[in-house]
């Protein structure tokens, strides 16, 4: 075919670009929502806008970010991934447990494990746990929502076995955890915490695989239409197996950077944290059925819940009140998606 | 036919939608006792005039008149009151549900304090469906019915709520002959009965078999009404698309090639008993067959999605054994699946659409030819003539001819080279198909093998060499190009 002019084209440009805009002021949706909160907090609060306050909600918020950007690829998929947190307990619970403790296998005693291989093996039970999700579901034919329903309890079980239901490091026995993991959950360069950073970095990561990979590819195919996504050729299996097993990777990131942050790691530690994934990625616009959406998006509704429990302690707020005002705005946001979604595909 | 009273009026009926005027002025009228069909290409604004009918949309502008009275905030439950029914062009059935409770959704007969008079409901349920000559079990859960005989079931419950006014939305398009003959029965009982059909239909040879009077739309404005006597083919089709169709059927001669395909003794599922064939290069074969004779199973079968229970393909003359699609688009194979829905990623651009094939048997960590994909969506854009030509819309927003066409573009970027084009035409509109077909003639035309399997007698007959007919999972007859007729292909096939 030669380089044959459409008389069409230049007059559907016009069109395109007016689609451009509309589908970009509605993408913007939960970041003006963010800019909106964070204006009303600037005045209602003199303490909100300071620099440590921001770097505060910020340093917060990096672990449900991380989490958010590995829900993000399983929910593009029509998946869900409520074992997330647990991954995390439990990756970082193998991690606290190799850096302060002996390793004692067999009765035999192998000493200190490196401090580098404590880390490595902390991500890949993150990786592995999440692949065995991803295994279960596609090999065995499960509901998403059921597999990682029974894996959440049982990577809790397992991670409370490698605890043995202590926090780690415990009193009596073992060393302190490194000063750099201390850094890693709560320091800061240049006044910006590190934790944020690798959130951002995940972020950015997971904002790339999805947009110039095939596996992005295949994971908003396997959302958007599954017997397309088959019939074309994508294998099913792998895809989900891939994108559980970049949650689970992101999970002990995440786990990891927290244990940092507290100073210590404990088998039930980040309980109910998958639930504020799953909001994050709902309010940041992606569609709870597949398809549609974004890691930007799930970093911003990450933001608003940081921002909000922040700014509602900041007004003094009862928690219990800050629980049902978390409610109201996740409920409250997806009404406003649905009704936006219906705007836009109505012809 | 100025005798029967006027059941329903429109006046300059307008739908504005966000961004699009839907129907501009739509005008028309059905009288008692008549069947008015209602052609036009998609996008013509048939299905919108519908839903406003079935009170599912609010109009913009103009008038609504049913017997007589003005309504106005026309709601789906006070269309229903007023004797409108509408019969969905998507199935719209619950299929965990059994065939009565399907009929009666809504409505199930109940006795004291509430009870579902059961016995009652499946005697009524089996009374309506012995109305239309329909022997199906009431009992039965509607998941486990074939398609057809959902689309009865679905026709069924319209009439149950008796309607003066009853709105067809393709209710044949997946129904057999046979299947469609008892539906026309059923519609002339209708007409006798003093009922208006408003009729929509893609296939023009029903005009005469059912048609009074032919409304034609094109853009969102009537064209024409004309009695069905006046409203033959060519007349239809050039108010439909508004110029003279050059040529519907723009079939090529291509000398044949090579042996490209072949199956021997296939079988798979339920219904494909034994199929083998031989597909040239260059060679459109085509497979015709009643419902359930088979060739429902044969794409699937063919493109690994599928297994077969026995026989083998062969590709270029050597055996092949696909585990999946990746291995039979590894293999120069392309499918059209006869359902569009089950191709597309609606929301998603084309160009995602056309380069889903690319992605078959890649490994997920290998990044993405963006490039290429810009360039290749916008140049099959342009050879396809594409519309809305566009790179961001989602295909949602595209007609089914238009979806039909990217789909077309994701097999002809991938370099496939033997396409099974299940139901090509299948809910897309003349216009378009004119297109697939000139598309199909020139893929052969550059050394390509077309497998056809399609239920439209006329596109067999416009566009195959040679036809297999299918009866019972078997071949019944190899028809070559010359006797490739109506009567052969029904003859053999029932």
């Amino acid at each position: 075919m030669t380089a044959e002019q459409n008389p069409d084209l230049a007059a559907e440009a016009a069109e395109n670009r007016k689609a451009k805009v509309r589908g970009m002021i509605f993408q913007a949706g939960p970041l003006i929502a963010l800019v909106l909160l964070m204006a009303y907090l600037s005045f209602a609060s003199e303490n909100f806008l300071s620099f440590d306050n921001l770097s505060n909600v910020a340093r917060q918020s990096a672990f449900v970010a991380i989490l958010a950007v590995g829900q993000t690829y399983v929910i593009l998929t029509g998946g869900i991934d409520l074992s997330v947190a647990a991954i995390s307990a439990l990756a970082a619970s193998i991690t606290a447990v190799l850096l302060t403790q002996p390793l004692v296998m067999f009765g035999m005693d192998f000493g200190f494990v490196p401090v580098p291989l404590a880390v490595l093996i902390g991500l890949c039970v993150g990786i592995v746990a999440g692949a065995l999700n991803g295994w279960l579901i596609s090999r065995f034919q499960i509901p998403d929502f059921i597999a990682t329903l029974g894996t959440m309890t049982a990577f809790r079980g397992a991670a409370l076995l490698v605890t043995d239901g202590l926090p780690v490091p415990s009193f009596n026995a073992g060393r302190q955890l490194p000063d750099w993991l201390i850094w890693l959950g709560g320091g800061q360069i240049f006044g910006v915490p590190v934790s944020a950073l690798i959130a951002l970095i995940c972020a950015l990561a997971g904002w790339y695989v999805l947009r110039y990979t095939t596996l992005g590819r295949a994971i908003y195919a396997v959302g958007g239409n599954r017997a397309a996504a088959h019939s074309s050729g994508i294998s099913i299996a792998r895809t989900k197996i891939m994108t559980y097993a970049i949650s689970g990777l992101l999970a002990a990131i995440a786990g990891i950077i927290l244990v940092g942050r507290l100073n210590s790691a404990n088998a039930l530690m980040a309980e109910g944290e998958e639930l504020r994934s799953i909001a994050s990625v709902v309010i940041g616009g992606t569609n709870l059925f597949g398809g549609e959406g974004g890691v930007w998006g799930s970093i911003i509704g990450a933001a608003i819940i940081g921002v909000l429990g922040n700014g509602l302690n900041l007004l003094d707020v009862s928690p219990f009140w800050q629980r049902i005002a978390q409610g109201v705005v996740i409920v409250v946001v997806v009404i406003f998606d649905q009704w936006r979604r219906r705007s836009m595909t109505k012809v | 036919m100025e005798e029967h009273e006027i059941l329903l009026k429109l006046d300059r009926i307008e739908k504005r939608f966000p961004g699009v005027l839907a129907l501009k002025s739509i005008s028309l009228d059905v009288r008692a006792g008549e069947v008015q069909v209602l052609l036009g290409e998609n996008g013509a604004g048939k299905s919108t005039l519908m839903k406003i009918l079935a009170g599912e949309h609010e109009p913009t502008g103009g008038t609504i008149e049913v017997a007589g009275r003005r309504v106005t905030g026309l709601t789906p439950t006070l269309a229903t009151e007023l004797g409108i029914g509408l019969v969905h062009q998507e199935l719209s059935l619950v299929p965990a549900l059994s065939v009565t409770e399907n009929i009666f959704l809504g409505r199930m007969p109940t006795g004291a304090l509430g009870r579902i008079e059961w016995k009652k409901a499946h005697a009524d349920a089996g009374h309506a469906l012995e109305a239309l000559g329909v022997a199906i079990d009431p009992t039965a859960e509607v998941r486990t019915l074939e398609v057809a005989e959902q689309q009865l079931i679905e026709i069924t419950r319209a009439l149950e709520r008796g309607p003066r006014i009853l709105l067809l939305d393709e209710p044949t398009s997946a129904l057999s002959d046979s299947e469609r003959s008892r539906l026309f029965d059923v519609i002339r009982l209708l007409k006798q009965r003093g009922h208006g059909i408003i009729y929509i239909s893609h296939h023009l040879s029903e005009i005469p078999m059912i048609a009074d009077r032919v409304t034609v739309l094109r853009d969102g404005v009537v064209v024409a009404t004309l009695p069905a006597a006046e409203a033959d083919e060519d007349t239809v089709i050039s108010l439909m698309v508004g110029r003279q169709l050059a040529e519907q059927f723009p079939k090529a001669t291509v000398t044949l090639g090579a042996p490209a395909l072949a199956a021997e003794n296939l079988a798979a599922g339920h219904a494909l008993k034994d199929l083998s064939f031989t597909l040239h290069r260059g060679e459109i074969l085509g497979v015709y067959g009643l419902m359930g004779a088979g060739q429902a199973e044969i794409a699937g079968a063919l493109f690994g999605l599928q297994p077969a229970r026995a026989g083998t393909i062969s590709v270029d003359g050597l055996p092949v054994h696909f585990r999946n699609s990746a291995d039979a688009i590894a293999a120069g194979l392309g499918l059209l699946s006869r359902d569009r829905r089950q191709s597309l990623v609606p929301m998603q651009p084309i160009g995602p659409n056309v380069s889903l094939s690319w992605l078959a048997g890649k490994s997920l960590l290998s990044p993405l030819d963006l490039p290429r994909e810009r360039e290749e969506s916008t140049r099959y854009i342009a050879d396809l003539r594409i519309r809305p030509a566009s790179t961001t819309h989602n295909l949602f927003f595209y007609s089914g001819g238009n979806q039909q066409k990217v789909i077309l573009a994701r097999w002809m970027s991938s370099g496939a080279s033997i396409l099974i084009f299940d139901e090509p035409t299948r809910g897309i509109d003349v216009g378009a198909k004119a297109e697939v077909f000139a598309v199909m003639s020139r893929l052969v035309a550059e050394g390509a093998s077309i497998l056809m399997i399609s239920s439209e007698l006329n596109e067999l007959i416009g566009m195959a060499d040679r036809v297999l007919v299918m009866r019972g999972g078997r071949v019944s007859a190899e028809l070559p190009r010359a006797e490739i007729t109506q009567e052969n292909l029904l003859r053999y096939a029932s």
